[in-house]
């Protein structure tokens, strides 16, 4: 869009709060970390073994039963689910550059498949009773998987073709209508909603494991952990494959990722299935960890949850993305009661006049929407690429600013091809710059 | 569908009766909705951008007119001619804070991001939708406050149909805006500016034209409809709840592109067809309250996938 003179300083009030932080930015870099940015600690294979080793580490601390150590595997376990979420979301939002508002359609089905799987029963039409088979849970993970990824095609192949923004709308349809339609058919109980029956235990040399134990929450944090490993292995995978890259051509431009022989439609829809499929694996771990599940307990704010993981750490940044959903998540189920209780029983017995005590009708789940909300507009407006941005993203928009005319474009694969070692120690980000480049790169597309 | 819950239906009436009276329900429903249908296609047309918060910009209308009448102490009808000026008031308060404020969103969120991809100002959008959900949330509470009805309930009976004054004044006061449009659009030399831009913006820069001032009265005129169908949704309906706005933000969104995203005679006419299916939808599917809203989703899937230029709309080739 033509703005008629460069009066950007008027204009542009984003530029005078990024000149700011970057400041602060620099500073932190200097005095608390060694010079380097944040992102050099934060990606590569050095911090993905120290995280690993952490977090198998966890369950192994000593602790009573009712210990903020037990409620904080417990809370893990709901970010792996969500890491899962993000990661899925992160395929189709991030890699092929298709906004999916309604992501979470793909979890309520993987968690309706486990609950139903387990269950043993279902209602029909006319509200009679039938017994089903149930199935072992660790089935139920690859056919929750499997019929999320049908939904994905299914909803997929009619609306691929639109252009962005409409499909963005369409999904967010989808996303409102499967809950919907789970609270109005009685096969699943409707409003009332299902209870999964949890996993067996399993007998093992060193002993049996429970995963229903109330006192120890450890198998099945490993259980979590160990999907949400090999979905970020996938994901890695999926990246530098053909697949990937035809992604990556997509989102960049369509129509020339098109006469460069991509096939768009099933590339799309490839990459909306596989989002799928990781929702419904999250959607089945889920169900597994937290039985009782309602229909209406299903809502909106799950995807824009998750879209703000993925924005919030990076779009097509792996690592970004699981960073975003650790802390999302972990402020979510874990800080955020430990914030509200105190708050709201300390001013019970305060007087009313006291100062602050406004804060105790502030309910802080509704609080945290706003947070999220303005984390959202304020990631887009100030720093797009977000906290831990996508390597090849950043190479990309350096070749493009920094190459000389004419062969920028070659240059920029081949540094591509040079491998990913590389980027992990690429020097200080610069916001400013990636939006420049970014907005010349990727200008007004039609 | 929660906001129809409070449309009652005469028990005993013929099958003709039922569907005369849906049809006046609908037609009123669908004033509204192509009200708030038009500030979607303006924005459309004007930038290509979803403005997601549209609907919340109509909620907010909502929640102020409430706190207005409340603070003015009102709960039952006042006579007809203070209701007139009541009416007049609820209208310029509830349309000055809808223009205000998709003014000020457009300003400091959506204005930045003007050469951005085109991603990102939808997702600014969405984040603006929720700020202005859950400010509206921690102000008024999570369930419905009824809005005093104000309006006395006359109306005229023809056979088994029931027409209320105040579905009469709905559909005129609609009506009579976006007449008011209609010309502005046409005539006035904003309106010139407004259509040039929606053309080609960069040639209408050429032409002298102001292209931010142009997009920002766009975004006035925008909220204002949406707020005046804040205060008509008020006396409707009469449930005020900070989640309306993306329900009917959603359904007003369909019936734009129904008529043809970016051209405001479509609008119109897709607001009031959806008015229309929705209120048919209710009263002839099975269990319709719990559909409508699946219905109408229904709908723009299938408008999207065989007719995305909607009913009024043009094919646009696709710029490269």
């Amino acid at each position: 869009m033509a703005t008629q003179t460069p009066s950007k300083a008027a204009s542009s009030w984003t530029a005078g709060i990024r000149r700011g932080t970057d400041g602060i930015r620099r500073w932190l870099n200097e005095t608390m970390l060694a010079g380097r940015p944040l992102i050099w600690y934060v990606t590569g294979w050095r911090f993905a073994v120290i995280a690993l080793v952490v977090a198998i580490l966890l369950p192994l601390v000593p602790t009573s039963a009712y210990s903020d150590i037990q409620s904080l595997l417990v809370a893990m376990i709901s970010v792996f689910v969500y890491i899962m979420l993000a990661l899925g979301l992160n395929i189709v939002v991030g890699y092929a550059g298709l906004l999916d508002l309604g992501y979470v359609a793909f979890f309520v089905i993987g968690s309706y498949t486990m609950a139903a799987g387990t269950y043993g029963s279902i209602n029909d039409f006319a509200g009679k009773l039938h017994d089903l088979p149930t199935l072992p849970f660790i089935l139920l993970i690859p056919i929750g998987a499997f019929i999320a990824g049908i939904f994905g095609i299914l909803l997929g192949a009619p609306t691929l073709r639109l252009r962005g923004d409409y499909l963005a709308i369409v999904t967010l349809g989808f996303g409102e209508i499967v809950p919907v339609v789970f609270a109005n058919i009685p096969i699943f109980f409707g409003q009332t909603g299902i209870s999964a029956t949890q996993p067996a235990p399993i007998t093992t040399p060193v002993g049996i494991i429970s995963f229903t134990d109330p006192f120890n929450h450890a198998p099945f944090y490993y259980l979590a952990l160990a999907v949400a490993v090999l979905v970020t292995l996938g994901c890695y995978a999926l990246r530098s494959s053909s697949i990937g890259r035809a992604w990556v051509a997509i989102r960049e431009d369509e129509t020339a990722a098109e006469a460069s022989g991509v096939n768009l439609t099933r590339t799309k829809l490839l990459a909306f299935a596989l989002g799928a499929f990781v929702g419904g694996i999250g959607g089945v771990i889920n169900t597994a960890a937290f039985p009782s599940i309602t229909p209406l307990g299903f809502s909106f704010a799950i995807s824009i949850t998750v879209l703000i993981m993925v924005v919030l750490g990076g779009i097509g940044s792996i690592p970004g993305v699981i960073i975003g959903a650790l802390v999302l998540r972990l402020f979510d189920v874990f800080l955020l009661q430990r914030i509200n209780d105190p708050v709201h029983q300390s001013f019970l017995v305060a007087p009313v006049n006291a100062p602050l005590h406004v804060l105790a009708n502030v309910d802080f789940n509704t609080l945290k929407l706003l947070i999220y909300g303005i984390v959202l507009v304020a990631m887009i407006l100030l720093r797009p690429q977000g906290l831990i941005p996508d390597a090849r993203r950043r190479r990309e928009l350096k070749g493009v600013g920094a190459a000389p005319e004419g062969v920028s474009a070659v240059g920029a694969f081949e540094q591509e091809e040079a491998g990913m070692s590389a980027a992990t120690t690429a020097d200080v980000l610069d916001p400013s710059e990636y939006t420049g480049a970014g907005s010349d790169a990727q200008g007004r597309e039609g | 569908m929660l906001t129809l819950a409070t449309v009652m239906i005469p028990a005993s009436a013929s099958p003709v009766g039922i569907f005369f009276q849906q049809l006046e329900i609908g037609i009123t429903l669908g004033a509204m909705y192509a009200l708030v249908a038009l500030g979607y296609t303006l924005v459309y047309g004007i930038i290509e951008l979803i403005n997601f918060a549209h609907g919340d910009i109509f909620m907010w209308s909502t929640v102020v007119t409430l706190a207005v009448i409340q603070a003015m102490g009102i709960t039952a009808s006042p006579g007809p001619v203070k209701l007139i000026g009541l009416l007049i008031l609820l209208l310029a308060i509830g349309m000055l804070v809808s223009a205000t404020l998709n003014y000020t969103i457009e300003r400091f969120f959506y204005k930045p991001l003007r050469k951005a991809p085109r991603l990102a100002p939808l997702i600014a959008a969405i984040g603006a939708s929720f700020i202005l959900e859950t400010i509206a949330q921690l102000w008024r509470g999570s369930s419905f406050v009824a809005f005093p009805s104000i309006f006395p309930s006359v109306g005229i009976t023809f056979g088994s149909v029931r027409v209320n004054l105040l579905d009469v004044v709905i559909v005129i006061v609609a009506v009579v805006l976006m007449y008011g449009l209609e010309r502005f659009i046409r005539l006035t030399r904003m309106g010139k500016a407004m259509r040039a831009t929606a053309q080609d913006p960069e040639a209408a820069a050429l032409m002298g034209v102001n292209i931010n001032r142009t997009i920002s009265m766009t975004f006035i005129i925008g909220g204002a409809l949406a707020g005046a169908a804040g205060v008509l949704y008020n006396l409707y309906i009469a449930q005020v709840w900070f989640f309306t706005g993306f329900q009917l933000g959603l359904i007003a969104f369909t019936a734009a592109v129904l008529g043809g995203i970016g051209n405001i005679y479509g609008a119109v006419l897709g607001g009031f067809v959806i008015g229309l299916i929705e209120a048919l939808t209710i009263q002839y599917v099975p269990g319709g309250f719990a559909w409508a809203d699946a219905v109408v989703f229904a709908i723009l899937v299938l408008i999207l996938v065989f007719k995305p230029s909607g009913l009024l709309g043009q094919q646009i080739p696709n710029k490269v």
